[in-house]
């Protein structure tokens, strides 16, 4: 990306409010996110969703649907946390304060099925992080959550150029990312990358969101960036993609980041792929059916 | 069945309650052995097929149906017994849509490209295991209709086979009753059906380009007989060979099908560990299996 469209999109993201009056809340949820399950503070969770009243509503909503599997009410936060676990908890807390960060109007690209793909992709890449027993699987949740951040920043600060970039990969069943390339000259990665520098993000989730598409350049965090790709490739694959038809064939084994990740973890050779794809089909209508409830119809 | 028994039956069925772990052993057996997955979401309907064939043997418990396929005598007819309890039914037109799309929309785009460079302008299917015509029907009116409008002049040649004499007999009349025609999309069923007497007929159109046979898999010398295939369907049936045949057959895939074709398996089943001669490849909702020597270039669009 040149200097001047990267000035543009600093001085866009200065300058409005929508995506930035987030991250007060956005923040200290990284901080605990980041942390082991056994070491988060519940209390600090509790007092954090109780500050915010649709947040702590839509949790409520949420930890009495059905898709949980509860037999009785729950009516309070502190009821909340302890009837859904803090892991559960923490994927739809997340999920909320970051469905709300675009009104829905400013979106291009519908809001559902971009959330469903990063959420997908955050189970996936947690699901996937312990079955190659990479270290920081919370870490991988996160990274998944976040790597296409670059996406709400064109949808919003450049709707114009990001609406023929989509146009584009929706009527060739192009990836989202070469669409844009052809484009606007840059991709959500590059966007991604300043949004995530003017939030102070962690270096690891930085170069996530900005090699997600071109891991071989990753130089931070390379296996972290590998893992992230082949979860976003695999949800793609499997429905939890932009909701278009993309038309290619993958062999995973052919991935640079598939080489990457077996340089690291040689195990990974005799891995069943196949299986671990048929299971993630899974929890595939449960991100709709989950995501689908945050957003009031 | 004690009554708290039958209550946590109920419960797991609900998904109140984690699947018993026996069911999940017998769901990693059958996936181990037949390379068949069960999801979590088609767990109860094994659970009700194993409390059948529970029933019928009067082996009590899942615990003691598992060893029965485990340690048994007839574990092998036991675990076939299971397999056809957990496939049937499961035969209609257009039963997989994902890979119908995977079909038209990459895999014939992709084997014309490399057929336009060095082959006869005529796309080659074979429906191995094709029972009583469904697939090959529903995959011959698919790629007839792709092939008008992307590739005009090029023929198509279906060979459908099975071992069952009754079944391809039915293959040959083409008449099917409402089930099997439920998911045909309403143009496929207007072009490519012909109901009479609340009867669909298949019209001769699809019929002429399909050559029924009778085949079996394991035998070699029939096998040989088969001619390149650019596409091979073969879907629920390697699930009931052992390991070596599969392996057996495999091989004679890999032989018939050239380095851009692609070999279709269930939506749900997988060649993992069992061949060297393939590799899986995913479309956007559906996988299918390559021969290795290809560099699919994946990251880009073929």
């Amino acid at each position: 990306m040149n200097k001047a469209k990267t000035d543009l999109i600093q001085a866009r993201i200065r300058e409005i409010d929508a995506i930035p009056t987030v991250p007060a809340i956005l923040r200290p949820l990284l901080h605990y996110l980041e942390q082991p399950e056994d070491q988060i503070e519940v209390p600090k969770i509790v007092e954090l969703v109780s500050c915010d009243g649709s947040i702590a509503a839509q949790c409520l909503h949420m930890a009495n649907s059905p898709l949980f599997g509860r037999s009785r009410a729950v009516d309070t936060v502190r009821g909340a946390v302890i009837s859904l676990g803090v892991g559960r908890l923490r994927d739809i807390l997340l999920s909320c304060v970051l469905v709300r960060m675009v009104p829905k109007a400013k979106w291009l690209i519908d809001p559902v099925v971009f959330w469903q793909h990063s959420l997908g992709c955050a189970l996936l890449c947690r699901q996937f992080a312990r079955k190659i027993n990479y270290h920081a699987p919370e870490k991988a949740y996160l990274a998944g959550l976040l790597h296409d951040l670059g996406e709400v920043v064109n949808s919003v600060l450049l709707p114009s150029e990001f609406r023929s970039a989509a146009e584009k990969a929706f009527s060739q069943s192009l990836p989202i990312h070469e669409a844009e390339l052809s484009a606007m000259g840059f991709t959500h990665c590059e966007s991604g990358e300043i949004l995530a520098r003017h939030w102070n993000l962690a270096p690891d989730i930085g170069s996530v969101i900005r090699h997600h598409h071109d891991v071989q350049q990753a130089k931070l965090h390379p296996v972290l960036v590998a893992l992230v790709n082949l979860c976003d490739l695999l949800c793609r694959m499997r429905g939890l993609g932009y909701g278009y038809y993309e038309s290619r064939e993958v062999d995973f084994l052919e991935e640079p980041a598939w080489w990457i990740l077996t340089k690291e973890y040689p195990h990974l050779e005799q891995f069943d792929l196949a299986r671990f794809t048929f299971e993630m089909d899974e929890y595939t209508t449960q991100i709709r059916d989950l995501v689908s409830s945050v957003f009031p119809s | 069945m004690l009554v708290d028994q039958r209550e946590s039956q109920r419960q797991r069925k609900n998904g109140d309650l984690p699947p018993d772990p026996y069911l999940l052993r017998i769901r990693d057996l059958i996936y181990k052995v037949a390379g068949i997955f069960q999801p979590d979401g088609r767990i109860a309907i094994l659970e009700e097929r194993c409390e059948e064939r529970i029933a019928e043997l009067g082996s009590g418990s899942l615990k003691a149906y598992y060893e029965h396929l485990t340690t048994s005598g007839d574990r092998d007819t036991e675990l076939h017994a299971l397999l056809n309890e957990i496939t049937v039914g499961e035969t209609c037109f257009f039963r997989s849509q994902p890979q119908l799309d995977a079909l038209c929309r990459v895999a014939l785009p992709a084997i014309a490209r490399a057929k336009t460079q060095t082959g006869p302008r005529e796309i080659r299917l074979w429906s191995a295991g094709c029972s009583t015509g469904e697939e090959p029907y529903t995959l011959t009116m698919v790629l007839l209709e792709e092939m008008r409008k992307t590739l005009p002049g090029w023929e198509l040649e279906t060979l459908a086979t099975d071992l069952n004499q009754e079944s391809l007999e039915r293959a040959k009349a083409a008449v099917y009753a409402e089930p099997a025609v439920r998911n045909v999309p309403a143009l496929f069923l207007k072009k490519y059906f012909q109901t009479r007497s609340e009867q669909f007929h298949v019209t001769d159109e699809v019929k002429s380009k399909v050559s029924l046979r009778a085949l079996n898999l394991l035998d070699a010398a029939g096998m040989e007989e088969v001619q390149e295939a650019d596409l091979i369907f073969c879907c629920n049936v390697l699930i009931y060979f052992d390991g070596a045949a599969k392996r057996r057959c495999l091989r004679h895939f890999s032989r018939i099908l050239p380095p851009y074709g692609y070999l279709f398996v269930g939506p749900a089943e997988s060649l993992f560990g069992v061949s060297e001669d393939f590799r899986l490849v995913h479309f956007a909702g559906a996988t299918a299996y390559s021969k290795p020597s290809r560099t699919s270039g994946s990251s880009g669009l073929l």
